[in-house]
């Protein structure tokens, strides 16, 4: 009795020095970041073209019905402080900055706020043009802001290496100096909800913190405190970007199962048949034309979806249909003609990729970019992200590079 | 090089003296720490409860507390996971557009009907990344507007009257450079729904005919 007490308090403690110690997985929410931000830019410069008709103030979502819509649903846009175009374009022009930034993981939580702004502001002003894939952007773009996302495969990581800290250089102040006096603005003019107000002013002020006491006192209390609470954010964040995908795979499965063509099999057959997400008509007739070959797709979509957060407890299930769903997405970005809904679910999806994997993947590519373009900084064993990381997988833990 | 390779040693040297985490704080900081991270569970608990709550099947308790859940979920968490489920959708709505036109020569006339979904479809085919504009826009408007309208085509709340007007808006945008010159004067919008076929391979027989609904005149 009283040793199973000590035990679980030294588990506890242990559990506790783990996540206020820790930002845990730098390269799953690294990868996260990468993917949403890259999935988000590839779209936004994919409908440059159709960027006025699908969010500018003369598309047939008008200024005005947006602004009705806003009215009564209090959602976040900065594409109504004013009807102009040339608001529109500006703001479009940083979300893709924004995007490239995140992508980049140059000056990251800053990026990931704009970024957050960026997706918000869009898809909001226009509600009824996005699919299940901004839902996801849209989620995740909010979630990624609680996460130290760059701790690896990003500028800052690769400043912090070069010149000692992350928030060395004159860009974060400046940064931090426009991105306040554009909040003053929408503070001062009275634009903000309650909560975005709140959680604006925090962010910033928490920045400036971070940035003085990295810059004045890297070795006091002040910075080890803020340290702790950012990792602690990070870790929730992490667990909620987590939990949302088992929710995805978890709701999408369950409401299949309830339905009659997914219990007799029939189900992918339909999808192959409508205009709208029938890109290559051949290929779906194809597949449409396999009785077998749909339902067993049917079936298998409908188990790996249920199943999937459950196979969270055993690594190697876990991977199998980690796998699995990935290849089924890939498929679906080109059969039924919606590869940034399937991105963003791969992105969503790499959360729960394996470290040991991930690490190798970094150092394939930084191998392959080493070879391409050389003079990209001074390399040592020790510079090339992998390369640590490898022997910290090894060990087990390990102090994270910040 | 020197100084990079020296920070680097150091960086793989031992830990400084501070340990990492709550244990290397003092007590004040250490009380801050744990309430921030009591906190911040708690937090994630209830984001997540109220996820949970708003996308699984409306129940006991998501009926209790609709309010709370609503209040934290819209507008910024909303969520739909039922992507083709329960079932999914199994038959084509082309969405179709006729238009009254004074023409550039003073002439009264009606045009043909115009479908303007097979002009999306059309833009789709053969292509890898559909934009948002043929696969989104006209589909899901025409979405918002039945789910806004009763029966009878009376538009029910505030929203039933912007999806009226978005719909006349797409239309205009797309009959518009058509009749350069002439006028616009009516407009009347039809869907034309159709099932999709029994697979080849099913027993089954469906009625594949096409049926209409059809909105009425609207004033440009």
């Amino acid at each position: 009795m009283v040793e199973g007490v000590r035990r679980a308090r030294a588990a506890l403690a242990r559990a506790v020095a783990e996540v206020s110690g820790r930002a845990l997985g730098p390269y799953q929410s690294a990868v996260v970041r990468i993917g949403f931000a890259g999935t988000w830019l590839f779209f936004l410069l994919r409908e440059f073209p159709h960027r006025a008709e699908l969010y500018g103030p003369d598309g047939p979502w008008s200024q005005e019905l947006a602004q009705r819509l806003l009215d009564s649903n209090g959602a976040f846009t900065v594409l109504t402080w004013s009807a102009s175009t040339l608001w529109f374009e500006a703001v479009y022009a940083v979300s893709v900055l924004a995007s490239a930034g995140l992508l980049l993981g140059w000056r990251t939580r800053a990026s990931s706020v704009v970024f957050m702004i960026g997706v918000l502001s869009l898809q909001n002003r226009s509600v009824f043009m996005g699919d299940g894939g901004d839902n996801v952007i849209h989620l995740v773009a909010i979630y990624l802001v609680l996460t130290r996302c760059a701790q690896v495969w990003s500028l800052d990581a690769r400043r912090a290496r070069v010149r000692g800290a992350a928030t060395a250089g004159a860009a974060g102040p400046v940064l931090w100096g426009v991105l306040g006096a554009v909040f003053a603005y929408g503070a001062a003019t009275g634009r903000f909800s309650d909560g975005w107000l709140a959680a604006f002013a925090a962010l910033w002020v928490v920045c400036g913190l971070w940035w003085l006491v990295d810059r004045y006192e890297p070795e006091g209390e002040g910075r080890a405190v803020l340290d702790v609470l950012a990792n602690l954010l990070h870790n929730t964040g992490m667990l909620v970007i987590m939990a949302e995908v088992c929710l995805i795979y978890a709701t999408a499965g369950w409401y299949k199962i309830q339905g009659s063509r997914w219990q007799d099999g029939t189900a992918l057959y339909y999808p192959l048949g409508l205009d709208y997400f029938t890109p290559w008509p051949a290929l779906s007739e194809l597949l449409a034309s396999s009785g077998t070959a749909v339902m067993l797709l049917s079936y298998g979509t409908v188990a790996v979806q249920v199943a999937f957060p459950f196979t969270l407890f055993n690594r190697r299930i876990k991977n199998v249909l980690l796998a699995l769903m990935m290849i089924e997405h890939a498929g679906i970005a080109v059969l039924l003609g919606l590869p940034f809904f399937s991105l963003a679910m791969i992105a969503a999806d790499a959360v729960f990729l394996p470290t040991g994997f991930l690490v190798w993947l970094g150092a394939r590519v930084a191998a392959r970019r080493r070879g391409v373009g050389r003079g990209f900084g001074p390399r040592t064993a020790g510079a090339v992200p992998g390369a640590r990381a490898e022997r910290e997988a090894e060990a087990g833990a390990g102090a994270v590079p910040r | 090089m020197d100084a990079n390779g020296h920070e680097l040693a150091e960086e793989a040297a031992p830990p400084p003296s501070r340990a990492p985490g709550i244990a290397g704080l003092s007590t004040p900081y250490r009380v801050v720490a744990a309430l921030a991270l009591g906190a911040l569970g708690l937090a994630a608990c209830a984001h997540l409860a109220l996820v949970f709550l708003h996308v699984a099947p409306s129940n006991t308790l998501s009926k209790r507390h609709a309010e709370t859940i609503d209040a934290w979920i819209y507008p910024e968490f909303e969520q739909n996971w039922k992507l083709f489920a329960p079932n999914p959708l199994q038959q084509n709505i082309a969405v179709e557009v006729r238009a009254e036109v004074r023409t550039a020569g003073g002439e009264l006339t009606t045009t043909g009907w115009r479908d303007l979904s097979a002009e999306d479809a059309a833009a789709i085919r053969h292509s890898l990344l559909p934009s948002h504009t043929e696969q989104n826009e006209l589909r899901r408007a025409w979405d918002f507007y039945t789910g806004s309208h009763d029966e009878n085509g009376k538009p029910v709340g505030d929203r039933g009257e912007l999806a009226e007007e978005y719909l006349r808006r797409i239309a205009l945008d797309r009959l518009t450079p058509d009749h350069e010159g002439g006028r616009i004067l009516r407009i009347q919008m039809r869907s034309a729904s159709r099932a999709v076929p029994a697979p080849k391979w099913s027993t089954e027989t469906t009625d594949t005919q096409t049926y209409y609904r059809e909105l009425p005149w609207w004033k440009v």
